[in-house]
């Protein structure tokens, strides 16, 4: 092929001018993605084992140190609430990422990516949809698994929250889900350079457990830990979270605005940032002609 | 990355330690830093002996070299080379963690001579029925072609059920059952009981080599037959090449 026609292709995977409509590529992406998962549905069940035993491990966790009262923000909650609120956050948020992350690698692995990619639905409508499904799996699941967890586990029985705390703690989880969503688009990004997906989710989900607190109080950090911790969006996602759980947070708080408002403008630059690098990453990968490799 | 992920996970568990959790009431006279940097470390070999063998036969299926490979090796090689392989690669990453970890978070272990005999003599009983229990779910990958996501619940089962990071005293019910019917369990108990007590518990630690020889065995040997029955079928049936 000649070099104008290449570049005649490219350029037709990359504008959506006379490509199918979102919607409709949308709907086909979540059409195909529902059929696989129909053909791997002892999956469905294996997720739910996996989600109790991470809960049982962070709640045997929690009871190594079942008497400790841990304060922050003005509230003071029993170790075991406090460790599983952080960690229940931590993992449904990174599922979606993992998620993400196992499906671009899998269409990398079985050479699916390359057809995928070159469809007339344009490469950044995929990206979107492929994301937006997995983002929903993930999350849909999650709290589904996660509600016969929490009635074995009866942790946050008694504990009471008012509505506006509610409606705070709601708003804060969709801000938590935008961010993982634009975190999944970008780590995507990466992916089909380096063709590591699951390594990337796994550093990303090791570095964000450790920063967020979700086993201890940030207290425990030393100062110069502290200051980087918080340069993670999660780290005060977190805080503001069992804030609202433990303490009647509000939207009102510092530490819920201020981690919806981190949340957005991060969403936002990493919006940018795949935006910014999608078409030259396709490129590189296809001047270099590793695309189908893994 | 394996190096980074590792260190991230025992820096956790560093922090966590400094919430300062009693093991002595679990009859453990350790402290909880040392105590879970031996699990942590024999859990991060174990996953790889777990997951090796059925990870790299679903990466063979899916890229098309399995049926070559089938021309050239028996699975029972295949399974022990790429076992070894995956294991030292392991090891040396669990080696720097543990040694940064002696080095800067003061978890320190003194073991004799005839201890670290004892601790491979476990390991290497531990590797093999981890490695017969991989070849199980290879026999279910070989014979649906696809991966079966058993690896990894096994693998969070063993994290979340053997004592790793808490003593298992703290089990109850079902949770107590499945830790016991993990191979794990005994093989962390007895090295708990060699590196972290005063006193070695011989009888534990000779009840424990026998449970773990014996779940080896009959793992093995149901492994190796069902492999076998799954290679035959999918060569009936023309499904090597298919994905």
């Amino acid at each position: 092929m000649s070099v104008e026609k290449t570049a005649k292709v490219i350029n037709q995977f990359s504008s959506s001018e006379k490509t199918i409509s979102f919607i409709v590529g949308f709907r086909a992406t979540f059409s195909r993605n529902l059929k696989i998962i129909w053909q791997y549905k002892f999956s469905l069940l294996i997720g739910f084992v996996n989600t109790f035993t991470v809960a049982c491990l962070f709640y045997y966790i929690a009871n190594l140190v079942p008497n400790q009262l841990i304060s922050q923000d003005g509230y003071s909650v029993n170790s075991v609430p406090f460790i599983f609120a952080g960690s229940m956050l931590v993992d449904i948020s990174t599922r979606i990422l993992m998620k993400a992350m196992n499906s671009f690698t899998s269409e990398i692995r079985q050479g699916t990516f390359e057809t995928l990619a070159t469809q007339p639905f344009g490469l950044k409508k995929y990206f979107f949809s492929e994301i937006t499904f997995e983002v929903l799996y993930g999350l849909f699941f999650s709290l589904i698994y996660y509600i016969p967890v929490l009635l074995i586990f009866p942790i946050f029985r008694g504990i009471k929250v008012d509505v506006v705390s509610v409606i705070s703690f709601l708003l804060l989880l969709v801000f938590v889900f935008l961010f993982f969503f634009s975190l999944s688009l970008l780590a995507a990004n990466i992916t089909i350079l380096v063709k590591r997906g699951r390594e990337i989710s796994m550093v990303i989900i090791g570095v964000l457990h450790l920063l967020s607190g979700t086993l201890f109080p940030l207290s425990l950090f030393p100062n110069w830990l502290r200051i980087i911790a918080y340069f993670s969006p999660m780290t005060l996602a977190v805080q503001a979270f069992r804030l609202c759980l433990f303490g009647n947070g509000t939207i009102g708080d510092f530490s819920v605005w201020m981690s919806i408002l981190i949340l957005a403008v991060t969403s936002l630059i990493i919006l940018l940032l795949f935006n910014l690098t999608y078409k030259k990453i396709y490129k590189r990968i296809r001047s270099k002609g590793t695309i189908h490799e893994y | 990355m394996t190096i980074f992920l590792n260190l991230v996970t025992i820096i956790m568990y560093f922090f966590f330690s400094k919430l300062n959790p009693d093991l002595t009431i679990f009859g453990i006279s350790s402290t909880y830093l040392e105590f879970c940097f031996l699990g942590l470390s024999l859990q991060m070999i174990i996953g790889t002996s777990l997951s090796t063998v059925c990870g790299s036969l679903y990466n063979e299926i899916i890229t098309g070299t399995w049926s070559t490979l089938l021309l050239n090796f028996n699975f029972l090689e295949y399974a022990i080379g790429n076992t070894i392989a995956g294991v030292l690669l392991a090891s040396v990453s669990v080696v720097i963690a543990l040694s940064l970890a002696f080095l800067f978070m003061g978890a320190f272990y003194i073991i004799s001579f005839q201890e670290l005999l004892l601790i491979f003599i476990l390991f290497i009983l531990i590797l093999l029925s981890h490695m017969a229990i991989s070849m199980i779910f290879s026999s279910f990958t070989i014979y649906y072609q696809k991966d079966s996501g058993l690896v990894s619940l096994l693998y969070q089962l063993s994290k979340t059920f053997t004592g790793v990071v808490f003593p298992i005293a703290l089990l109850k019910g079902f949770p107590l059952f499945l830790s016991k019917i993990l191979p794990l369990t005994y093989g962390l108990e007895a090295l708990q009981s060699i590196a972290l007590s005063d006193s070695v518990d011989w009888v534990l630690i000779l009840g424990n080599s026998i449970i773990l020889i014996v779940i080896t065995a009959i793992l093995g040997i149901a492994s190796y037959f069902l492999v076998n029955w799954s290679i035959r079928h999918s060569k009936k049936y023309n499904k090597v090449d298919w994905y």
